[in-house]
């Protein structure tokens, strides 16, 4: 054996290692320092009074109840109007519309919706709910809210009715049950885990986003459950108040940038903790 | 016992209602179903005619011109997207520059180096990390990377490359700190995580017996990776690659806080500019003015065109990694 | 030759295509009521897809099609006019790999009772306790009716889907290889099952197992490319099997 090159074989494979422990501890060190300085900063403003009162003026005391709220309420209702429309196209392409050509299609689309800019999202929405109605509302957020919901819903919900075997289809179907009842009763409680794991993945999903709502919802300083005027949310008072230059702004801002990441952190965990319990059957 | 007989009349019994109502409720669930899958391709088409819809009193007055000046004045309602796409093109390119390497090196490390124990782990955070909304990222950059950098890195850059050719007007000052250059590193660091991800579970369709069979031949490890797991999950990477690059032209909030919102374009890195969804996100709310909103959704329309070309590719590619892997013998 | 007895489906001339293949090619046999009958023969041979026609589970799939007649009581069931979901009621399949829903035991047998039947709570609860004895599994569950399906052995799991399908007393049960996935024991177990139930019930079972096949049945129908090469009493097959690639095939000669 050719001692020589052997050794520069093995020279460069520990080079090529090496850079690639670097870029891990690059990369993720400066994940760490982001998420570091997150907890720092926010967890300074994390008191009661975050979540038991409105959003302040600048330079009084406040919270963020109203954006905490505003966002709850379009939340809930983005995912109320899209869980069952994204479930209901995902069961059209994983149990009827298999192998057809339209399938494919609403497929191809719809992951392409997955990675589309959620502000071409707002743009969509702005023209076709807040131009005829004159006016933002929380309507309009929860519409454009509902368009991100239901393509994750449409994906996790079509792979997961994959995974079921046809068997367990045959079986229900060989006792004389109907197709929809074939659907609704064994396989979609088959997938059951699978399905609610995309829906916590979608609500994960919504409830960073921000540019969307810039100009469907706009914002409310004050307390608003009136869907049909503009209301707070968690995102677009963090970017505001961000971007402002007043301090006491700037801390709560931090503040709910924190809680919305836990949020999105345990959403994840708990969908990932579903599906671990199911793979484990 | 009911009497399931078959060759009674069906039209009599209480059996007889009850398969109508089987049959009829077949045919509703089958509409419904079909109904919404629908919705996915109204959706599309709904954004495609908003879009255009909103622009065309851009459109038409400012034509394809539009793609390439630079102007950008409310007052005079003159309007062109170079600014805004030329920092889209920049900021997410050189944001991949970046992301794709170390991301892929994570990828990498996970199912090559990384000890049995710890393998989870990490492979969980990289997960839950590709999860963090951009807004984070965003704030973080404003308050923490763009003073870092105005500080101690840009002075120290603009000075050693101030009498170099090229570098010198790459890299010029003033260090403001927010720039072109703040924002593509903000941009890259949002996406490796979600690189990592995807290449990960692209490098996990590669048969083990492949792998193992050329490390029984004596490659080395990095000979494994190159010559073998690369070339096999080729198209699953440049996909997942292209999908990263989808989104970060689109991305909004990480972007809009650190930029500057010049609508100049600017040769050196360290000047301000802006993006296409930055622009978008800045100004629409204020936009008045016949042209104004136009002009700002003429630019949403061109980003969602480029985006969809993008993101088309890397389904095509993805898609051919998935053929692959089931498809092998 | 002994009395068969009446014959429960009649199998007339029977072909099928996916798509363009001919699958089965002009199948002739009878089927004799309560008795046990089993199709044997080399992967491939068709004996799953004869099966499968006789519940007509096939048409779930698009470009599977069967052509000629199927008997049941005298009534065609490949007829357009007949009602495939009451079909399927009264003809019971077992599948190779154990089925059981993501419901509970009870739920489970009770599925298919609640699609036709109108039982009270009692009636309903005597019907699944019966089918459960029937299928031998009664004892090992009656203390949790209200497990899940799935947190049963797989040859307990074989026996709640038998139970199942004997709930609605079928006029016909359908076996598809239900032992090849389960150990010996509970092969044991399924096997005395399957004698028991046919003093009520007409039964056919596909296995490409031949000793289990001359253990189980009384009329044993020998296949091979989608043609049915010999039918006849299970002792005779085995024993002086007429054509001599059914000899080839039960002495192993090929399989």
């Amino acid at each position: 054996m050719n001692n020589q090159r052997y050794l520069r074989r093995r020279i460069r494979s520990a080079f090529f290692m090496g850079l690639s422990v670097v870029a891990t501890v690059f990369g993720l060190s400066w994940l760490v320092l982001v998420l570091g300085t997150l907890l720092y900063e926010g967890l300074g403003g994390f008191d009661f009074r975050l979540f038991s009162e409105m959003t302040p003026a600048p330079g009084d005391d406040g919270g963020l109840l109203n954006a905490i709220m505003g966002s709850l309420m379009m939340n809930i209702f983005a995912v109320a109007v899209g869980t069952p429309i994204g479930i209901f196209a995902g069961t059209y392409l994983a149990e009827y519309g298999r192998h057809t050509k339209l399938a494919f299609v609403v497929r191809f689309v719809n992951d392409i919706l997955l990675s589309a800019p959620s502000i071409v999202l707002g743009l969509f929405i702005y023209e076709i709910i807040v131009l005829p109605m004159g006016h933002f509302s929380a309507w309009a957020g929860s519409a454009v809210l509902a368009t991100i919901v239901i393509p994750v819903v449409v994906r996790t919900t079509e792979n997961m009715l994959l995974l079921i075997p046809n068997t367990l289809r045959e079986a229900a179907a060989a006792l004389g049950a109907p197709r929809a009842h074939v659907i609704k009763q064994v396989t979609w409680r088959a997938a059951r885990a699978g399905i609610v794991t995309g829906v916590l993945l979608a609500i994960a999903r919504i409830s960073g986003e921000t540019a969307p709502l810039l100009f469907t919802a706009l914002n409310n300083q004050f307390w608003s459950l009136d869907p049909n005027a503009p209301m707070a949310s968690l995102p677009v008072v963090i970017f505001q108040f961000a971007i402002s230059p007043y301090r006491d702004w700037q801390q709560l801002a931090w503040s709910g940038a924190l809680l919305i990441t836990l949020t999105v952190l345990i959403l994840s965990i708990i969908a990932r903790v579903l599906e671990a319990r199911t793979d484990q059957k | 016992m009911v009497d399931l007989a078959l060759s009674q009349d069906l039209s009599a019994s209480p059996i007889a209602a009850r398969l109508h109502r089987f049959h009829a409720g077949d045919r509703n669930f089958r509409r419904i179903a079909f109904s919404c899958a629908l919705v996915i391709l109204a959706m599309f088409a709904g954004i495609l005619w908003a879009l255009i819809a909103g622009a065309w009193p851009a459109i038409s007055a400012f034509g394809l011109p539009f793609i390439w000046t630079e102007i950008w004045n409310p007052v005079t309602q003159k309007f062109g997207g170079l600014a805004p796409i030329a920092g889209t093109l920049v900021t997410s390119f050189l944001a991949m520059l970046v992301a794709v390497p170390v991301g892929i090196g994570i990828a990498i490390f996970l199912t090559e180096l990384c000890p049995r124990p710890l393998q989870r782990p990490i492979g969980i955070a990289v997960e839950l990390l590709a999860g963090i909304p951009s807004i984070i990222y965003g704030i973080w950059g404003l308050f923490v990377l763009a003073p870092f950098l105005q500080q101690y890195v840009m002075p120290g850059v603009i000075a050693a490359f101030a009498d170099i050719p090229v570098l010198s007007s790459l890299f010029a000052g003033p260090p403001y700190g927010i720039g072109v250059f703040t924002a593509a590193l903000i941009l890259s660091i949002m996406t490796i995580p979600f690189i990592s991800a995807i290449t990960r579970d692209v490098f996990e369709t590669v048969p083990p017996v492949l792998k193992e069979a050329t490390y029984g031949l004596g490659a080395t490890i990095w000979e494994v990776q190159s010559k073998v797991v690369l070339p096999y999950a080729r198209s699953g990477v440049v996909g997942g690659v292209m999908l990263a690059l989808g989104r970060a032209l689109g991305e909004t909030m990480a972007v809009t806080f650190v930029i500057g919102n010049s609508h100049r374009v600017s040769s050196s890195l360290f000047a301000p500019g802006t993006t296409i969804s930055a622009s978008i996100a800045n100004e629409f709310t204020e936009a008045v003015g016949d042209l104004y909103l136009p002009a700002l959704v003429e630019l949403g329309l061109l980003l969602f065109i480029v985006t969809f070309l993008v993101l088309a590719t890397a389904q095509y590619m993805l898609y051919q990694l998935e053929r692959r892997a089931g498809g092998r013998p | 030759m002994a009395n068969n007895g009446a014959v429960k489906v009649a199998i007339k001339d029977l072909s099928f295509f996916y798509g363009d293949t001919k699958a089965l090619k002009n199948i002739t046999i009878p089927l004799y009521a309560n008795k046990v009958t089993a199709f044997i023969g080399p992967s491939g041979c068709g004996k799953s897809t004869l099966l499968r026609v006789m519940n007509r589970i096939y048409e779930l799939y698009p470009n599977q099609r069967a052509e000629g007649e199927v008997l049941l009581d005298g009534e065609n069931i490949l007829s357009r006019k007949l009602d495939v979901n009451m079909l399927r009621a009264k003809v019971g399949m077992v599948f190779q790999k154990p089925t059981p829903f993501p419901m509970t035991i009870y739920d489970n047998v009770a599925f298919g009772l609640q699609l036709y039947e109108s039982l009270s709570r009692s009636e309903m609860e005597g019907r699944v306790e019966h089918a459960l004895r029937r299928a031998a599994l009664w004892d090992e569950v009656k203390d949790k009716l209200h497990a899940s399906g799935t947190s049963l052995s797989g040859g307990q799991q074989q026996r709640l889907c038998i139970a199942r399908s004997v709930a609605v007393k079928p006029e016909l049960i359908l076996l598809d290889e239900p032992c090849s996935a389960l150990d010996p024991i509970s092969t044991a177990k399924i096997e005395e099952l399957i004698n028991e139930l046919s003093d009520d019930y007409t039964i056919v079972i596909v296995t490409h197992n031949m000793q289990q096949a001359s253990r189980v049945s009384d009329h044993t129908a020998f296949m091979f490319l989608g043609e049915l090469i010999e039918f006849g009493e299970t002792e005779q097959i085995f024993t002086t099997p007429a054509n001599k690639r059914t000899e080839d095939y039960i002495t192993g000669r090929f399989g």
